[in-house]
């Protein structure tokens, strides 16, 4: 059987406790025994002594000692006497109950007088208490009586042992007690202990059972409740994070769901250019499974989308361009990088995770692009031959009208007068309006290949005064016309810019052209600064406005403000995107301020540094 | 002086017909449908003039000036382009070919007794 640790306890108390009684009790008790047994012993020594004196008085004086031998002899009888013997007045020994002979230590004590009560050990016998009793005040003798010491401390024992005997049922019966106590106390903790290892293993399931209503019950009580609620937390929780997973799992897929289909390809790569993630589209476009491209750098899918990824990698915004695609096919590429949001834990380059590159097949785009462009010239081209035939035989008409008809008529006939004189405006408006035509297919043809980037660009280092000069002179015919002024207004000492001349006194003419159209009264000023690393040209009229909403939409292509059908401006509605256009080509903006009825003033800028973002293009167009 | 035009297009010969001898100077003016035809006549009717359009069947006005640079020098000739072709790109390809002057359709009468009467006036100065 094992032990508790607990009933280990109680019994090494309890053996302790019971040392110290029983040190206690026999020392005690002992002492106290014995003192009381000696002093029993001496009394009883005493009168037996002195009943024999008295008695034995006449005895002696008879010096009868058989009848005295026979007398003490009767003493021996009571308990405790050892021996008895008479002296007489001379310290010789009368008679005495020693058997066979008397010893020779008490021959020899004998020779003087014995003290009252004395101790006597008689080698090899024992000790005893020797008491003395004068007969007839010692003129006769001494009766000497010896009570046996030993037989003190024998029954000193025998009580002592009852004594212990009694102590030791007593440990046996209080440790079978405390055995049964500790017991008592320790099962139902011992099923706590087990219960609660149970529950530490998180088998809220397991049962215990304790009823009592002593503290242990409280315990094993609060123990379950606490369990039964630590199972409902835990329940709850595994509920709850089942559910957050399954609702992660369900986001992730949902995700990878999204990006696996997407139409575009989707490539990501880490900070070195090494290809972690893409998406199927991704192999489809580069003809490659994705086992093969997972793991390896950039480059190994061509040379233009490693440019690409390596210039995102240096760059906070988006980076597009044009790449070249297995199979002389054509993409469109847009890189960004991606950053760690936290990156103060880690400061390995700044917490840049990559670049998430997008790539889309756009070969089919770029060749309806090229078709498109090749339809808008042609028809532009078979426009102008019959346009050509048009104004020049009208122009000769006019010519040969004014110079031969003319003259020839007869002035006097107002009939006549009013007819040339239609006649000469009819030319006028057929004039015009070819004019119209022409300027229309301009516009459309240079917005075409403005669109499709097939514009051949004379990027050179140019002088903005001579731009809006230029442009101006132009234009001054007409501002006279209509009777409005025109300033211009140039910083002194403007640095040169890369660009392309003729493209931007395009731009400031129809800039010019726009201001002197939607002006009626006032004036207009050109305006023209260094601003940062810009050169910055404004147009400012004082013409009708343009309202708020139609701030943005007039830099989009055949938009015009107001009501397209009823009050139909003048014009085309291509103007300002082919100038949008063309200063964007210069890596430059295209803006507007305006308040309706007070007048706009139309912005560009042209950067000092131009990134050239279009490059001269040596693609030839003629065809 | 001789002065020979090349377009596919009648109408445009007849016009420059018309404004040539509207200019009543006693300049000739000889036509020639394409550059096939036009080669034929720089060589047999040696031009001062040529009004060159671009666009033509059986022989382009670049593919012309192609064969010409092969040519020994035509000294006293001169090409100008009278194209519908306006773009840039043609212009480079024009001035590539050692041409001088660049007429986009449609053109100014003016510009074009300008032009003209320039040549007319250099002519008498050789
Ligand atoms: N200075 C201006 N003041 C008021 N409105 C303007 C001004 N400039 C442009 N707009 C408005 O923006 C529209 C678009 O201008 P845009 O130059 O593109 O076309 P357009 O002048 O109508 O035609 P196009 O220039 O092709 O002959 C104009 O029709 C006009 O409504
Ligand atoms: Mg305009």
């Amino acid at each position: 059987m094992k032990l508790s640790k607990l009933f280990k306890k109680t019994l090494f108390g309890i053996i302790i406790l019971f040392i110290i009684v029983f040190i206690t009790i026999i020392v005690f008790s002992g002492w106290y025994l014995y003192g009381n047994l000696e002093d029993e012993y001496k009394s009883k020594g005493t009168a037996i002594a002195k009943s024999i004196a008295s008695s034995s008085a006449e005895t002696i004086l008879n010096l009868d000692s058989a009848t005295v031998q026979a007398m003490i002899d009767q003493f021996l009888e009571i308990e405790g006497v050892s021996y008895v013997f008479v002296v007489d007045s001379n310290m010789e020994i009368i008679s005495h109950t020693f058997i066979p002979q008397i010893p020779p230590i008490i021959k020899e004590k004998t020779k003087e007088k014995l003290p009252e009560i004395s101790d006597i050990n008689i080698e090899g016998v024992g000790r005893f208490l020797n008491i003395v009793a004068p007969i007839t005040e010692g003129a006769i003798g001494y009766v000497n009586v010896g009570m046996n010491k030993d037989s003190i401390t024998k029954r000193m024992w025998v009580v002592l042992i009852n004594q212990i005997i009694v102590l030791v049922s007593i440990f046996f019966v209080s440790v079978v007690l405390a055995y049964i106590m500790v017991n008592k106390i320790s099962q139902p903790l011992n099923k706590l202990i087990v219960y609660s290892e149970k529950l530490l293993a998180h088998d809220f399931t397991a049962k215990i059972d304790i009823k009592s209503e002593d503290e242990i019950g409280l315990l094993a009580k609060t123990m379950k409740s606490m369990a039964e609620n630590t199972y409902e937390v835990f329940d709850r929780y595994e509920y709850a994070l089942k559910d957050a997973v399954m609702e992660l799992q369900d986001t992730l897929s949902y995700l990878t769901t999204i990006i696996d289909n997407m139409a575009d390809g989707l490539i990501v790569v880490d900070k070195d250019g090494v290809i972690n993630h893409l998406n199927p589209a991704a192999s489809q476009i580069f003809g490659k499974p994705e086992f093969e491209m997972i793991g390896k750098d950039i480059f190994t899918l061509g040379k233009d989308i490693e440019i690409l990824a390596r210039n995102s990698l240096l760059s906070d915004k988006v980076i597009s361009s044009e790449i070249h695609l297995p199979n002389n096919r054509l993409g469109l590429a847009s890189a960004k990088k991606i950053e760690k949001e936290n990156f103060a834990d880690d400061s390995d380059a700044r917490g840049l995770l990559g670049s998430v590159i997008l790539i889309r097949d756009i070969t089919k785009e770029k060749e309806i692009d090229r078709l498109k462009t090749e339809f808008i010239t042609t028809v532009s081209h078979e426009l102008r031959t019959p346009l050509t035939s048009i104004l020049g035989f009208v122009e000769i008409a006019k010519k040969k009208f004014n110079d031969v008809i003319i003259p020839a008529l007869n002035m006097d006939d107002s009939k006549i007068v009013k007819a040339s004189g239609t006649i000469n405006r009819n030319f006028g408006i057929i004039l015009s309006e070819g004019e119209r035509i022409t300027s229309l297919i301009n516009d459309i043809l240079d917005m075409s290949k403005l669109e499709s980037g097939k514009v051949t660009w004379n990027f050179d280092y140019i002088h903005i005064d001579d731009v809006i000069t230029t442009a101006h002179k132009a234009m001054s015919s007409l501002f006279e016309k209509k009777s409005i002024p025109c300033f211009i207004n140039i910083q002194l000492g403007l640095p040169t810019v890369r660009a392309d001349r003729e493209r931007l006194i395009q731009v400031v003419i129809n800039l010019l052209s726009n201001a002197l159209k939607f002006t009626d009264k006032g004036r207009i000023v050109c305006n023209a600064e260094l601003a940062g690393d810009d050169i910055v040209v404004s147009v400012k009229d004082e013409g009708i406005g343009i309202p708020k909403e139609e701030q943005e939409t007039i830099f989009e292509k055949f938009r015009q403000v107001g009501d397209m059908i009823t009050n139909k401006p003048k014009g085309t509605g291509l103007g300002l995107p082919i100038s949008k256009k063309i200063v964007e080509a210069h890596g430059g903006k295209m803006w507007v301020e305006s308040e309706v009825g007070k007048g706009s003033t139309f912005y560009f800028s042209i950067p000092l540094t131009t990134k050239n973002t279009v490059g001269s293009q040596d693609e030839d167009t003629n065809s | 002086m001789k002065i020979l035009i090349v377009d596919d297009e009648p109408l445009i010969r007849e016009l420059v017909v018309q404004i040539v001898d509207d200019l009543d100077m006693g300049i000739e003016v000889i036509e020639a449908e394409n550059g096939l035809e036009a080669l034929d006549k720089i060589r047999t009717e040696t031009p001062d003039l040529v009004l060159l359009d671009i666009m033509m069947p059986k022989m382009s006005g670049f593919d012309l000036c192609r064969i010409l640079q092969t040519e020994p020098p035509h000294w006293k000739m001169d090409i100008v382009i009278l194209s519908a072709k306006g773009q840039e790109a043609d212009k480079q390809i024009a001035k590539a070919l050692g041409i001088k002057k660049y007429i986009t359709k449609p053109f100014k009468i003016e510009e074009m007794i300008e032009l003209i009467k320039g040549y007319a006036v250099n002519r008498e100065l050789l």
